[in-house]
């Protein structure tokens, strides 16, 4: 499972979990503790990253909003990743912006402590790549998964991947902010949302959404939750077979 | 938004198996390939005798979901599209990669292998490299550990716009997106592609690339005859693409070395 319940502190986070004990110590007395409150913007599109942010109980949307105001969320992050991969990977600044659906904690890292680290080319750097393979597997599946699925599967998929995201606490989402980082229409998300709650899925009154039943649930949503879950289990534990 | 449905229909590509690569006979072709063509000096003199020209021709599969990569592919003149496969056969492209790029990503980031696959959409010739030795010149040196990392976050630009032009842009502003990234990897202003194929790559049914193709010709935007398509009026299919194509183009820009960018 993603969710293993840990003692509050940093390795709540799994990249950071998984760090060997000596990269962690190093990057320990960097690691600041952060309030990751619901709608917060980590980072705007074009804004020069200054912050690694490692989710602990948050979970925070990468999101595009097009010209015409329409958006859509092109992967979640959680416990198991960390937002500000163009830190690492180059550029320093994205497309997108990173929005925080889901309050919780988290840790952050200044930039140059970061890349010190990281160009060690130690246990950091190898997780945060393998994150980053994981991150792109999620994105392609959103990509394949918004041409081809029912919105009642994406939202059973987007539901059941925020669960694994939490630690503690109930999954509550607002129909509104869901319709927002699905990128889907009201009507559209009103009426999948009425077939999961006549199963018994999930409860939804006054715009307000809580999953009931997530084994349900769970075979509503289409193959991408799975192949998702799998490939980011598969490159946590730095597992290479197929 | 919801109008584009999905291809009932099975992949039409037919796989075809990857070939032998042969020495290079002339290093300047590998230098086509603009990732190859920013290595270092000293990068360059160890790569040279390692790499191996291939022929990629329409349909090769480069690599298959879940199995491990063997090759790291640098296309010169052809032109791949990364592909995601659905259990039902249908099929999304998520990226395409010509001579700025490289196909096995997942190689250097870990993992070996992806749940997508590449499929030669433009044939042509590219380089290749095994797997091992790439892995090893991305551990020991760390110009090429850079560059691949750029390039890497450019294709994740790519791929997070290709998921958001798949929820929120018609058919003719992907077919224009399409089309322009195609071309931009190309020599020239002509593709050799059946609409069918074409279908098979947005992943939409072939009525609707037929009727997106017919407006862009009435439009006087590009030619369509016998599976070849001609740019008629590249700013004219600019216009009608949606903004995708230029978030993209300018992010390739800014993350590859002034030369690179396409």
């Amino acid at each position: 499972m993603l969710a293993i319940t840990r003692p509050p502190g940093p390795r709540q986070n799994d990249l950071l979990a998984s760090l060997s004990a000596a990269d962690y110590n190093r990057l320990a007395d960097a690691l600041e503790p952060v309030p990751m409150r619901l709608g917060a913007r980590l980072y705007e599109p074009g804004s020069q990253l200054c912050h690694a942010y490692f989710p602990g109980t948050a979970v925070v949307a990468l999101h595009y909003v097009t010209e015409s105001g329409a958006s859509a969320q092109t992967t979640g992050v959680g416990c198991e990743g960390v937002v500000g991969i163009p830190l690492f990977m180059g550029g320093g600044t994205t497309s997108s912006s990173a929005v925080v659906h889901t309050a919780g904690n988290g840790w952050r890292v200044e930039r140059h402590r970061l890349l010190q680290e990281f160009d060690r080319g130690d246990t950091l750097q190898s997780v945060l790549l393998r994150y980053t393979q994981a991150l792109m597997t999620q994105i392609i599946q959103t990509a394949a998964c918004y041409r081809h699925h029912s919105v009642e599967q994406q939202v059973s998929s987007w539901l059941m991947a925020t669960l694994d995201r939490l630690r503690e606490g109930e999954l509550a989402m607002t129909q509104e902010l869901l319709g927002s980082l699905l990128g889907v229409r009201r009507e559209s998300l009103t009426q999948a949302a009425f077939r999961l709650q006549e199963q018994g899925y999930i409860r939804y009154r006054r715009g307000h959404i809580s999953v009931t039943n997530a084994d349900g649930l769970r075979a509503c949503a289409c193959e991408c939750y799975g192949v998702v879950k799998t490939e980011l289990q598969r490159l946590a534990r730095g597992d290479h077979s197929a | 938004m919801h109008t584009l449905t999905s291809a009932p229909t099975p992949p039409r590509i037919v796989a075809q198996p990857a070939q032998p690569g042969v020495p290079l006979s002339d290093h300047s072709d590998a230098k086509a390939n603009q990732l190859l063509a920013a290595l270092p000096p000293a990068e360059w003199l160890r790569w040279v005798p390692q790499l191996e020209a291939v022929e990629l021709p329409l349909g090769r599969v480069l690599h298959e979901s879940g199995v491990a990569m063997t090759h790291v592919y640098f296309p010169t003149t052809a032109i791949v599209s990364l592909l995601y496969v659905m259990e039902d056969g249908a099929s999304a492209e998520i990226a395409v990669v010509g001579r700025e790029g490289l196909v096995g990503v997942s190689l250097f980031m870990g993992g070996e292998s992806t749940p997508s696959r590449a499929v030669v959409q433009s044939a042509g010739q590219g380089v290749r490299l095994r797997a091992a030795a790439l892995k090893q010149e991305f551990n020991n040196s760390s110009p090429v550990l850079h560059l691949l990392l750029r390039y890497t976050q450019a294709l994740i630009t790519q791929m997070a716009q290709t998921a958001v032009c798949n929820r929120h842009h018609t058919l003719d502003q992907q077919l224009c997106r399409w089309l322009l990234l195609s071309l931009d990897r190309l020599q020239g202003h002509e593709l050799v592609m059946t609409q069918e194929l074409i279908a098979n790559m947005l992943g939409v049914r072939r009525e609707g690339v037929t009727e997106a193709a017919l407006k862009l010709q009435k439009a006087g935007l590009i030619r369509y005859a016998r599976g070849h398509i001609t740019a008629l009026d590249r700013p004219g299919l600019e216009a009608r693409s949606c903004e995708c194509y230029a978030v993209v183009k300018k992010e390739y820009a800014r993350l590859l070395p002034r030369r690179l960018a396409v």
